[in-house]
């Protein structure tokens, strides 16, 4: 069940400056395994992409790339405006505060309470406690959770536990979230309500990039679709199915 | 306002992360502390002696006793001579009755009365060299030793050697000690950060994504490592305190310490002892934060 959607910022829908974007980029590791190779790539503030593709595709490095986790050995990636190379290493957690980001295995802290888990990533950077009060609460009635709040995450489903994740990437009120395969831990009907979740996350205005294996979901869905192979982006296409149609 | 937000953080979540990780810090904090207190012991130890060394140098170096019967005049140009002498700091004539009143004052000291038995006992008179430094103790009785008014030259020179040497031995066996400790307990400190990071490297991981800067990752840790020192350096200064009260007589009356400097000595000790368990502390966690984070998450 998902609770009233309440952001303290809202964005203006027709804001079409790139949130990502890709020129070029390869990524060649140095066991001289090419896990990205001329990708280009530029996602508008606002948009809902799916990106797909078999296991080492290059999906996840496509992922770390973006959060700074690794620099490409080739090309140019520029998040928010800012060109990843050319950043500073103490200006990367700022980056990072403007993309939130959650995994298939959750990555909750099992000994927090579904508010401390939210709570730690206000905490650690820096904010105070009444901003921790004030805006804790608001994400979890965002995602549904707010009765929840003194529950440890083993008392959750796995669907709950993935709202608190989504929760925690929102505390920043990011430009960008991305999901790595945020259902490939969960259910049919489960997975539906995350993806509900993540649709009305994006209506709010935020530029969501989710990764994932699930066909179903990216048929139905018809949205912007990336397809990786091989390290290659073969497909680009906007309203398109998981499976190249034509 | 945010900086003591960042240091209430990294305090609770050093302390916290102290306790998680409970026998592993504590057994840190004891090497922390069996460091300290060879520390303290030699410091102790070097300081008596050094308190004694200073005595001895400040006490006669040079004694010359004078022949009998030795006329006024001659015994001042003896004086004038030897205050030429280089070297020298000052030279005092102890006559036959000083030498006399300072046997018998040592007496009453003990609790005991000279008696002589009626007997009329006259002591040699002599000349009291006080030197610049005890190096020059040789030069000076050879220049003694060639003059007619002196019948016999004593020096306190093979004291202050015998001194000098155990003070050089026991400082160098108790340096070694030292930092063979001290590695024990580097090491011990880098491995407890170690675990701790590792065992934290879900919670890292996180802080990494959600945007937290180095500075909250990395202090807490480092904390924590300081933790170690300070809880060491804590319990080594009152154990020290425990003990310091039957050690100050025997400073003061077999190193010959002086009493101000005994009053003293365990506030100097005590800062010692902290900073060395800080410093451990923070340089042990901090090789092990450095060494161990990039890689743990």
């Amino acid at each position: 069940m998902i609770g009233t959607m309440e952001r303290p910022v809202t964005r203006v829908a027709t804001d079409t400056k790139p949130v990502i974007s890709m020129v070029d980029v390869g990524m060649t590791y140095p066991n001289g395994k090419v896990a990205l190779a001329d990708v280009n790539v530029v996602i508008p503030a606002g948009d809902f992409v799916f990106l797909v593709g078999p296991s080492g595709a290059g999906k996840s490095t496509f992922i770390r790339l973006l959060i700074r986790e690794q620099l490409p050995t080739g090309g140019r990636v520029v998040v928010a405006g800012r060109d990843l190379a050319r950043m500073r290493r103490r200006d990367v957690p700022r980056l990072r505060r403007r993309i939130g980001i959650v995994f298939q295995d959750f990555r909750l802290l099992p000994a927090k309470t579904v508010f401390e888990n939210v709570a730690f990533a206000l905490e650690v950077t820096g904010s105070s406690r009444a901003e921790i009060r004030r805006r804790v609460p608001q994400l979890l009635n965002l995602v549904g959770l707010h009765e929840h709040d003194e529950h440890l995450p083993t008392q959750l489903s796995g669907g709950e536990q993935q709202r608190v994740a989504i929760a925690r990437a929102l505390v920043h009120d990011p430009d960008m979230l991305i999901a790595d395969e945020p259902t490939g831990n969960l259910d049919p009907v489960t997975s539906w309500e995350i993806i509900q979740l993540l649709i009305q996350i994006n209506e709010l205005g935020t530029t969501v990039l989710m990764a994932t294996h699930n066909q179903e979901i990216v048929n139905a869905m018809r949205r912007r679709v990336l397809a990786l192979e091989h390290g290659t982006l073969v497909r680009d296409e906007s309203g398109a199915a998981y499976e190249r149609e034509y | 306002m945010s900086f003591f937000r960042f240091i209430g953080f990294a305090v609770v979540r050093a302390w916290q992360g102290f306790w998680r990780n409970a026998m592993m810090s504590l057994a840190a904090t004891a090497t922390v502390i069996l460091m300290l207190i060879l520390l303290s012991g030699l410091f102790i130890v070097i300081s008596g002696l050094n308190s004694g060394l200073a005595f001895i140098e400040s006490k006669v170096a040079v004694t010359a006793q004078l022949i009998d019967n030795l006329s006024e005049v001659r015994r001042d140009g003896l004086i004038e001579d030897v205050e030429g002498l280089p070297g020298v700091n000052a030279v005092l004539y102890v006559s036959p009755e000083m030498a006399m009143e300072r046997l018998q004052k040592a007496y009453r000291e003990r609790g005991e009365t000279l008696d002589l038995g009626g007997a009329d006992i006259e002591l040699y008179a002599s000349l009291e060299i006080a030197l610049d430094d005890p190096a020059f103790a040789q030069a000076v009785a050879d220049a003694l030793g060639e003059r007619t008014e002196v019948k016999l030259i004593t020096t306190k020179q093979s004291e202050y050697e015998t001194l000098l040497e155990i003070i050089g031995t026991i400082r160098m066996v108790g340096i070694v000690a030292l930092v063979l400790v001290g590695a024990v307990v580097l090491f011990m400190i880098v491995n407890t950060i170690r675990i701790a990071v590792y065992s934290r490297a879900n919670e890292i991981e996180i802080m990494r994504l959600v945007g937290a800067s180095d500075s909250f990752i990395r202090w807490p840790f480092i904390l924590e490592g300081i933790l170690c020192g300070l809880i060491g350096g804590l319990v080594t200064v009152v154990l020290v305190a425990i003990v310091w009260d039957p050690i100050q007589p025997v400073m003061v009356t077999m190193f010959q310490m002086p009493t101000a400097v005994s009053a003293q000595f365990l506030a100097s000790l005590s800062a010692i002892i902290l900073g060395v368990g800080l410093g451990v502390g923070a340089i042990g966690s901090w090789i092990s934060v450095r060494s161990n984070l990039s890689a743990a998450a």
